[in-house]
């Protein structure tokens, strides 16, 4: 495809272009093409977050735009980053539409506002494309929320992890699940296993599975159940787990779904002993817990939880009540978490050069944040050592809101009960 | 006619130039302006020329995409081979589809379902094979080079998918000049006229879905190694299928620059509402305006923004009268 | 193999299906008359079904009270759909008319997003956990009541197409627009009329399924694609052949959970779909409208 060479014609017309073509460079150049490093120490340290503002995953996404901003309020007014000129943080807020392509493409668009480190992104499957983006362009990237273990597994430098990981979540729900059952002396004989058809339902399930078989615990997986991400009437499958006839029910679920199995499991009264959640939402959710009153009680999640002990936690709930008039819930508390761990870094770099904050980062031991777990720090794949689970039950209580109680690890519980095994569903 | 390509030539150069003065954030815009224009034109082949309305074509996409990267994560074959596999695999496949329909005589409406069947059909078969990443996905390794297709900045993404955009432009244009394109624009007409008149419809219904199943599939390949990303949802999922059809039928259906025209307009526009829509409490908002800018323009402009393009550009394009552009 | 599973998925499948058949009911009646594919049918449902479960949450009225209102609404918004809209693309090339439908889906689907939140809601209705029992096969009586209701209303809306003027107007204009024009139909107000009727039975599918199942504002898109599948079964414009399609659908659907993973459902059901595309395009049952 050649350009035709054109001697007398358009003369004008090159020229006009000339001329334009020069103005628009010159403009564009001065908008977009200086880099952000040249710049003097900036007054502002941008923070770029891609969270599901919208899609199936929208209440999740909001609650953790909330919880960034949140976080970057409270340092703001505890003086900014004071190694930096006392320089304020500010969120840049980006959709995924809970689209990993989606979620690339704003993290570009957010890094090329000036986002000098990204957040977010909840969803595992977002956070590999955002990861990847990241190393393209030299932006350290440190996830609040995202537990698919291969994300840590490309050997990408900017990569950074402050939620558990998929290994992490099981060993903890093998763990409690053996706690429990040694504690009570009952141990079920059948299970089903159900998962939601996503990258973490299939990736949870799987390898829950596995862990069950490794873990010596004498209960036989006798049926796994899958159902589609989104799915409103779960009856023939919870026809074929009542066919099963299983003692305990591992549900590996998404909001809302937790609500059409409880009921339909009360509708074709299925005998279980339990329903333990190997660590997953659709279960602990205020509406949730309202909804379905007496159907939610005595359900066990093995989760990451806020921690209600800790006065980070007891204050920036008031602040989340205050303007949102909601509880912190986990997700949106491990949100606030991650830009505590970013400031935190920036604080230790004095610098926002990519390469210091990461040599600050790998530096990190973060010890007062709103969630339960140990000290934070992160090992060579850039993953949390302190990331810890909670066992929560589900008790009853007048106040629908007080009802989920953490019952271990103990240095956190609220409660020193654990109901195991639990009355069926149409007894209560 | 001159005049024209002085124009055309004048809009190609500066296109060239860009990725010199522009970032890589600005650029992937372009990037993607320049695939949904590709995309949209590889389909209008199809609907727009021969008539056929197929609502399921992210099923090549996804055919594209997922060869070239079964192929290059088992085989380590180059995705510039994989991909002109993986447009083979597609056209059979749209042979297929065509075979059924057309030997079965589906037309019209039924068409459209049909081919929306086709794509979800694949949707759910590919969700469930583990060799594709079943639900979880396929995320592919980011280990720039050539032969790899996969690239650092954004600027060699730029000038691939502008290349293959100017490529399926200079296909159109020489379909449309051929006794093919002539074919094909009959069996739009009237089908059954073109019958009676002797002309091996068939034939050429199977001809103009299978290149453009091979064409859309191209742009599979590329998008596999431009997001990392393959999901069985996107790939071959009705947002997608939709997605592409918005920007030909925008532009103008049917026409050689419709495509590229409304991809320029739609594009920007997506990810400037997108951008300034979705702060905080308006989720949701972008999408809506979006469905509203849709209808409007379907509804007062049917045969296209390109018409008034057209118009606009008179004074510097001066066709020959009675010498329509389309 | 399990025969009280088998019993208990077959039972679950009728139940559903008459619901699918009275969605398809709205579709097909769309399509007899206007030649439109409505892809904003699923939507339109979900509409209804937000309107029904806030006036359960607000007002406390049981959504099947609140049927006929719901229904009411849901018929003058597909109204002003087709009076804006969809009447000024009747004459275009199919193509055309997809884009604007598929639009207004997602001009609803979103507007509800914006207005009302991502949230998953499960109202628990009076009914929502009623249950009765033949031998071991459970009977949901809300499911039971919903596809009672849909069988009724889709008999209503028979005998109205039937008896009633207007609706041998509407008929008339399905048949025959030319003929129809000249012999004084004003046909744009019976498109109009249709389009808002076929909504208003889709709105009430939605407000019968609201007891049954969680609302959120992306379900649509699925159950639009479910009505295009019974009414090639049923054969578009045929109304009976809807409601019956709707069943077929149901139970197929559900006891391919047998033996195959409950995610591969909706792979029967189109496969079915291109069957009888294949073989049998006018429908399983050649009938009148």
């Amino acid at each position: 495809m050649g350009k035709r060479v054109v001697k007398n014609q358009g003369l004008d017309r090159r020229t006009f272009l000339k001329v334009t073509g020069a103005a628009s460079v010159s403009v564009m150049t001065s908008t977009f093409g200086v880099p952000t490093l040249l710049r003097a120490a900036p007054s502002t340290i941008k923070i770029g977050s891609v969270q599901p503002a919208t899609g199936p995953l929208a209440v999740i996404g909001v609650g953790q735009r909330r919880g960034n901003q949140l976080a970057v309020d409270y340092i703001n007014s505890k003086g900014g980053i004071q190694s930096l000129g006392g320089a304020k943080l500010e969120l840049l807020l980006g959709d995924s539409e809970s689209k990993p392509e989606i979620g690339r493409s704003e993290a570009d668009r957010l890094i090329k506002e000036g986002a000098a480190v990204m957040t977010g992104p909840f969803q595992s499957g977002v956070a590999l494309a955002i990861s990847t983006l990241c190393e393209q362009r030299q932006v350290p990237f440190v996830m609040d929320v995202a537990a698919l273990d291969k994300i840590t597994e490309k050997g990408y430098k900017h990569t950074f992890r402050v939620f558990i990981t998929v290994k992490g979540l099981l060993t903890g729900a093998v763990k409690y699940l053996k706690m429990v059952t040694d504690l009570k002396g009952v141990m079920p004989k059948r299970a089903v296993v159900t998962n939601t058809a996503d990258a973490f339902g299939k990736g949870m399930s799987g390898g829950f599975v596995k862990f069950m078989e490794k873990s010596g615990l004498p209960i036989e997986i006798v049926d796994k159940v899958q159902y589609p991400l989104g799915i409103h009437d779960l009856s023939a499958e919870v026809a074929r787990i009542k066919a099963a006839k299983p003692d305990i029910l591992f549900p590996v679920s998404r909001p809302g779904d937790g609500i059409i199995l409880a009921r339909e499991l009360y509708k074709q009264r299925v005998e279980l002993m339990g329903i333990y959640g190997p660590g997953s939402p659709g279960w602990y959710e205020p509406d949730v817990i309202k909804d379905l009153d007496k159907l939610i009680y005595y359900v066990m999640i093995n989760v990451p939880w806020i921690n209600p002990h800790s006065t980070v936690y007891q204050q920036a709930n008031a602040a989340f009540l205050k303007t949102h008039n909601k509880y912190l819930d986990t997700n949106s508390a491990y949100a606030y978490t991650g830009v505590l761990v970013i400031a935190d870094a920036l604080e230790r770099a004095g610098s926002t050069e990519p390469d210091k904050v990461i040599a600050a980062l790998r530096q990190t031991n973060y010890k007062d944040y709103p969630v339960v777990g140990d000290p934070i720090q992160f090992d060579e794949k850039g993953d949390n050592t302190g990331a810890l689970t909670a066992l929560i039950q589900v008790q009853p209580d007048p106040d629908p809101l007080k009802r989920v109680k953490i019952v271990a690890p103990k240095e956190f519980a609220q409660s020193d009960e654990i109901v195991f095994p639990a009355p069926n569903l149409w007894e209560r | 006619m001159t005049r024209l390509y002085i124009f055309l030539a004048s809009v190609f150069t500066v296109l060239m130039a860009l990725p010199l003065v522009l970032d890589n954030y600005v650029l992937g815009i372009f990037v993607m302006i320049y695939f949904w224009a590709y995309v949209g034109q590889s389909w209008n082949v199809l609907t727009g020329y021969t008539g056929h309305i197929s609502l399921g074509h992210a099923l090549y996409i996804g055919i594209g995409a997922y060869t070239t990267t079964y192929l290059a994560q088992s085989f380590g074959l180059t995705p510039w081979v994989g991909m002109f596999i993986g447009g083979l695999i597609a056209s059979v496949i749209g042979l297929l589809l065509g075979f059924l329909g057309f030997r079965f005589g589906i037309r019209g409406v039924y068409f459209v379902i049909m081919t929306i069947a086709f794509a979800e059909i694949t949707r759910l078969i590919v969700s469930h094979i583990e060799a594709f990443g079943s639900f979880t996905g396929i995320f592919l390794d980011f280990d720039p080079s050539f032969s790899n297709f996969q690239f650092r900045g954004n600027v060699p993404y730029y000038y691939i998918s502008f290349g293959l955009m100017i490529a399926s432009l200079i296909a159109v244009r020489l379909i449309e000049m051929s006794k093919l394109g002539r074919f094909m624009v009959a069996i739009r007409e009237d089908e059954e006229a073109a019958q009676a008149l002797g002309v091996n419809t068939f034939k050429y219904n199977m001809i103009a879905i299978a290149i453009s199943a091979f064409m859309t599939s191209l742009a599979g390949a590329f998008y596999a190694n431009y997001i990392f990303y393959l999901h069985p949802n996107t790939m071959f999922g009705m947002a997608t299928s939709i997605e592409l059809i918005l920007r030909p039928i925008i532009g103008g259906l049917g026409t050689i620059f419709g495509p590229v025209l409304g991809s320029f307009i739609l594009t920007p526009l997506s990810e400037v509402s997108r951008a300034y829509f979705a702060k905080g409490g308006l989720e949701g908002l972008h999408l809506v305006l979006y469905g509203i800018l849709a209808i409007f323009v379907v509804i007062f402009m049917p045969k296209g923004i390109i018409i008034y393009a057209q118009r606009l550009l008179e004074p510097i394009i001066r066709t020959k009268p009675g010498k329509a552009k389309s | 193999m399990d025969v009280t599973l088998a019993l208990q998925l077959i039972v679950q499948g009728i139940l559903l299906g008459g619901i699918y058949g009275l969605i398809a009911l709205g579709l097909s009646l769309i399509f007899g008359v206007m030649g439109v594919i409505n892809f904003a049918h699923g939507q339109l449902m979900v509409m209804a079904m937000y309107i029904s479960y806030w006036i359960f949450v607000l007002l406390g009225i049981d959504p099947y009270l609140s049927l006929v209102v719901v229904c009411a609404a849901v018929f003058i918004l597909g109204y002003l759909i087709q009076a804006t809209v969809v009447n000024r693309i009747l004459d275009y090339p199919e193509a055309m008319q997809v884009l604007p439908l598929v639009a207004m889906g997602l001009i609803i689907e979103n507007t509800v997003l914006l207005l009302w939140g991502p949230d998953h809601r499960s109202p628990q209705t009076p009914f929502s956990l009623e249950t009765f029992w033949i031998g071991p096969v459970m009977i949901d009586v809300s499911r039971l009541i919903a596809f009672s209701l849909a069988i009724v209303i889709t008999a209503v809306i028979f005998v109205y197409l039937k008896k009633t003027n207007n609706g041998k107007r509407i008929r008339a204009a399905s048949d025959n627009r030319t003929g129809a024009i000249l012999v004084g139909i004003n046909v744009d107000r019976i498109n109009n009329t249709s389009f808002g009727l076929g909504a208003a039975a889709t709105g009430a599918a939605g407000v019968l399924l609201l007891p049954l199942m969680p609302l959120s504002p992306h379900m649509g898109h699925d159950f639009t694609l479910t009505a295009f599948i019974v009414v090639i079964l049923g054969g578009m414009g045929n109304l009976i052949g809807a409601l019956v399609g709707g069943l077929i659908l149901g139970v197929a659907e559900s006891t391919s959970t047998l033996f195959l993973p409950a995610t591969l459902k909706q792979v029967v059901s189109f496969t079915i779909l291109v069957i009888i595309m294949l073989f049998r395009p006018q429908g399983l049952f050649v009938g009148k409208k």
